[in-house]
């Protein structure tokens, strides 16, 4: 084979490259991970045209397409223009504000950029009956504050915190949550919102010597468990919805971990005044040059503290709302002191 | 004959009658359902039409205005105690005709059963009127005709919900004076057909009964029935309750009695001084509820089987266990063991 390919640019386009020189990979991008069946047509028709006949589920919640060959990209991106325009509609993403300085986007050229990935969300309240959102619906509504931009940064949202979508191991981890309210009177002391939470949750209910119950409201995640397991309706959710940020979680080679809790209780509207801030952080930490770092490695070089005051300014939290004063990261470092360098070799944050 | 009124009368009337009657009715709680931004709709005083939910079956039932889940019953102090207070205005409760019959059940149990009259119940009672809203094709969990308590005659109003207000028949001489309006026909109508039916077999003897407690029928709902009584809470005809002496100090000479309702299905229902348990499994206890349900109560009380028929217990079971099919298995048990018997 002889061929010149910038794969840099190819990557950038949301073709990856495959280890069959010449060949790559679309992934198509799904946020909040619920689309009408229909669009399964746009994949199959790609991977039966261009590709080797296989279809890839993304494991970041994207439709795959593999053994696409480098000189067919420009037939493929003039194809799913249609996809990308419908899809990104989905969540008023303005394809025309490509990029720090508001790029044109050519519908032709496909997917302008890889940067922030397309939110993943589980099946949420849509259907789960352990869920407490509309994961898709918050997903769509977090998408045009982030994308597309060429800044990384991964985020999830799951429904409840049992998390299936694995937040956890996201920049950003996104949670619905609920405050729930007991009503004694409709209480027969059965003990099945304790049993349910001891069993699933965090044990923070127990049954009285009166025959009601006792919370210790602290320790409480907000998951449901007690409404889902409660026979005479007690318990019920609040009807405003809550939300759960973890921060900083990755998966990698390097320094794999599990995100930290960052904010709990907060509502929807600040929750996305806080994601209009992400570009702004990004951009101070890389000092305007888009860089293929993910979220959580620029919170480490800026300070958890930096982020703070820039992803939290201008926002109105709710009353409710607690944010993480500090955050002690634990590290699941796959080679023991991989953070110990040189200090000259330390990434720098801030204007240079 | 009935007369027709637009929501502007009615809410007049409405707020007419509250100054006498606490008016309860099927009322809809936002997002306060078992599942997230799903509601529920249960009885609670309501002030004007639009709050009153005709168009869906209430989760729970209307046993709920005379038999709070909750109530106290009395305070004590060393030798004397006072009973607890209730509302001083009437009771005026919008029903459809099963829960109507159902009442029937609440009475006869509250009131006469061991020939002693249930003072918390009776002392709200005595103020009850019935408005019947009429229901007149049902849901697909109901079989209120197979039950037969699909029409009653109790009540004082009828009402169908029309878009532009309420058709309205009144019987009771009382309430005539705030329906002074148009004539028009109203013809009132019942379910007569449910799309689900069920027919109660009959156990013959006590051999037959006998053989259909250990029958392996039951054995299914050990691992199927999670035992949270979400289907006696949903009931309209269970009465079951337990009361708890709450205590205000440490002697334990003041406090209040509380009674809350119970349920047969629950772990620990049939636990006695002593450490007697008798019935341990799910299997077990739903095999009590369906024979008390479907055959003791009427070998007793030698009149009809305690179920209108409502299917709440069917909506509101989290795992799926349908009354109706259930009773449908234990008929055919009872087959079984007949010809085993031939």
């Amino acid at each position: 084979m002889n061929k010149d390919i910038d794969v840099k640019k190819t990557r950038i386009n949301n073709f990856r490259q495959s280890k069959v020189p010449g060949e790559f990979m679309l992934q198509l991008r799904m946020p909040g991970n619920l689309i009408e069946a229909k669009y399964l047509d746009v994949i199959k028709h790609i991977a039966e045209t261009w590709g080797d006949g296989l279809f890839h589920v993304g494991t970041r919640q994207t439709l795959n397409a593999t053994g696409i060959k480098y000189e067919n990209i420009p037939a493929v991106n003039e194809y799913i223009e249609k996809y990308i325009t419908e899809i990104e509609a989905l969540s008023d993403v303005d394809m025309n504000k490509v990029g720090l300085d508001h790029q044109e986007w050519d519908p032709k050229s496909g997917y302008p950029t890889i940067g922030a990935r397309n939110i993943m969300a589980c099946i949420g309240n849509k259907h789960c009956i352990k869920g407490n959102c509309d994961t898709t619906g918050i997903a769509r509504k977090i998408e045009p504050l982030i994308f597309p931009s060429h800044y990384h940064i991964k985020i999830a949202c799951a429904g409840c915190p049992n998390d299936c979508v694995k937040a956890n191991f996201n920049d950003f981890g996104v949670m619905g949550v609920s405050k729930m309210t007991y009503h004694p009177e409709r209480c027969i002391g059965c003990g099945a919102c304790a049993r349910a939470c001891e069993h699933h949750a965090t044990r923070v209910l127990s049954l009285n010597d009166k025959g009601k119950i006792d919370k210790d409201t602290c320790c409480c995640v907000g998951c449901g468990e007690c409404v889902i397991a409660c026979p005479t309706g007690a318990w019920t959710r609040s009807t405003e919805k809550f939300y759960r940020v973890t921060l900083g979680g990755r998966t990698g080679k390097k320094d794999p971990r599990s995100g930290k809790l960052f904010l709990n209780w907060i509502k929807e509207e600040p929750l996305l005044q806080m994601f209009g801030n992400w570009t702004k952080f990004s951009a101070w930490v890389m000092d305007n040059k888009p860089q293929y770092l993910h979220g959580g490695h620029l919170i480490d070089m800026a300070g958890y503290h930096k982020f703070k005051e820039i992803i939290l300014e201008g926002v109105e939290l709710n009353p409710e709302c607690l944010v993480a004063e500090n955050i002690y990261w634990a590290e699941n470092e796959q080679r023991g002191n991989s953070h110990l360098i040189p200090l000259e070799k330390h990434a720098k944050a801030g204007p240079r | 004959m009935g007369c027709k009124v637009d929501y502007k009368k009615i809410n007049k009337i409405l707020t007419e009658l509250s100054k006498e009657y606490d008016i309860y009715a099927p009322k809809r709680f936002l997002k306060a359902g078992r599942y997230s931004d799903t509601d529920i709709i249960r009885y609670d005083i309501i002030e004007k039409a639009e709050d009153i939910v005709f168009d869906e079956k209430s989760d729970f039932p209307a046993k709920e205005v005379l038999g709070p889940i909750t109530q106290t019953l009395f305070y004590f102090t060393e030798d004397e105690y006072r009973e607890s207070k209730v509302s001083s205005k009437k009771i005026l409760i919008f029903m459809r005709p099963c829960d109507i019959n159902a009442m029937e059940h609440q009475n006869k149990i509250y009131l006469q059963n061991g020939g002693y009259a249930d003072l918390y119940y009776q002392r709200l009672q005595e103020k009850v009127k019935i408005v019947l809203m009429e229901c007149s094709k049902g849901w697909d969990t109901c079989f209120c005709v197979s039950m037969g308590t699909n029409k009653t005659d109790e009540y004082s109003i009828a009402v169908r919900s029309e878009n532009d207000g309420w058709l309205v028949d009144v019987k009771d001489d009382e309430f005539k004076k705030y329906f002074e309006g148009e004539e028009t026909s109203f013809d009132l109508q019942f379910v007569e057909e449910n799309e689900l039916e069920v027919k109660i077999p009959e156990i013959k003897n006590k051999a037959i009964l006998t053989k259909l407690k250990t029958h392996p029928m039951w054995k299914e709902f050990n691992s199927r029935c999670i035992s949270c009584g979400a289907c006696t809470i949903a009931c309209s005809t269970c009465t079951c309750f337990t009361t708890t002496d709450i205590v205000y100090d440490e002697n334990g000479n003041v406090g209040e009695r509380r009674r809350t309702a119970a349920s047969c299905q629950i772990d620990g229902f049939t636990d006695v001084a002593g450490g007697g348990k008798y019935r341990t499994t799910p299997g077990d206890r739903m095999r009590y509820k369906v024979l008390h349900k479907f055959h003791d109560y009427k070998a007793r009380f030698k009149d009809y089987h305690m179920c209108v028929g409502c299917g709440r217990c069917i909506d509101r079971c989290p795992e799926f266990i349908s009354i109706v099919t259930t009773v449908e298995k234990m008929a055919k048990a009872i087959e079984e063991i007949e010809k085993e018997e031939c």
